[in-house]
């Protein structure tokens, strides 16, 4: 007896989450928020309005591995950046900061960021050492969880995304607006 | 009394050693565990040892693993702090033999309160 791979029974084991089945916005934001309040400042607050990004824009990330894989996203114009660090530094921030201390401060934000939104998801999961540059693409648009927020009145996208294109026959690939 | 902060990030090795400092330690720092360890071979053994878990040549683990293998640095008190927040993680932490376990981020007044309960907060410090 012959029979016919519809393929059915392979898709079925191919399902995997998107981030939006494991972890909301909201939740993101209390991450970040905690995270901000923290290492940036007792009254510094990010405020859940969209800004638009510069042209000049920075982002740090981790990436995640595990049952989900992505990256856990900060951009931010490269002057929020060095004013994040600076804020995060206090008192111990030298005179003139250099982009190494930039990226180092800016990249621990993501750091703990994505360690917090890492502890959020099924595990087990490992953590990357964090990035600092132009943010990784978005591969599955529909495995993206992004919050656009203001600090100080300037633009920081959090973007939580998936680093595996979409399964065949579901979404398209597109590019990171955000990179 | 003194200290020893392990991370990978100078910024949180800098606030770090301010908190510590404001406690009244005398710290020294390293960017990863076996530069860590290359300053308990220097004959310098603090009092304790802040320790971040992702950092690249020896992590966090490996380091607490190191220590606890040498009984000249028994003496040391091994406090992680990391964005590693998954209740495993720190199970596994403590289990390879640190003491305390503090989840980025983290305020300075939680740093107290653990030292407080270490018995490594110097008494001129109030809670």
């Amino acid at each position: 007896m012959t029979t016919t791979d519809t393929g059915a029974r392979r898709r079925s084991g191919d399902v995997r989450p998107v981030i939006t089945d494991l972890i909301d916005a909201a939740t993101v934001e209390a991450i970040a928020a905690e995270a901000w309040v923290a290492l940036v400042g007792e009254d510094e607050v990010l405020v859940p309005l969209p800004g638009e990004l510069p042209v000049d824009i920075v982002s740090s990330w981790v990436d995640v591995v595990g049952p989900w894989t992505g990256s856990v996203v900060l951009t931010t114009a490269r002057s929020t950046a060095e004013e994040l660090s600076r804020a995060l530094l206090r008192d111990t921030a030298p005179a003139v900061l250099d982009d190494e201390d930039v990226a180092d401060a800016f990249g621990e934000i993501a750091n703990v960021v994505g360690g917090n939104v890492k502890a959020a998801l099924p595990g087990p999961s490992a953590l990357s050492l964090p990035q600092v540059g132009n943010a990784p693409l978005v591969r599955n648009p529909a495995d993206v969880c992004r919050l656009d927020l203001l600090w100080r009145g300037e633009p920081v996208a959090i973007s939580v995304q998936g680093a595996l294109p979409p399964l065949p026959g579901t979404t398209p690939t597109r590019k990171n607006e955000v990179s | 009394m003194r200290a020893l902060v392990i991370d990978d990030s100078r910024a949180m090795r800098r606030i770090v050693t301010g908190i510590l400092t404001g406690f009244g330690y005398e710290v020294r720092d390293a960017e990863h565990g076996r530069a860590a360890l290359d300053v308990l071979d220097e004959g310098w053994l603090p009092d304790l040892a802040t320790i971040d878990w992702n950092m690249p040549v020896m992590d966090g683990l490996q380091f607490v693993s190191a220590v606890r293998a040498n009984p000249a640095w028994r003496s040391m008190t091994m406090m992680m702090v990391t964005s590693e927040s998954e209740h495993t993680q720190i199970v596994r932490a403590l289990a390879a033999g640190a003491h305390e376990y503090v989840i980025k981020p983290f305020t300075a007044d939680a740093i107290r309160d653990k030292l407080a309960l270490l018995g490594l907060l110097p008494q001129e410090v109030s809670l």
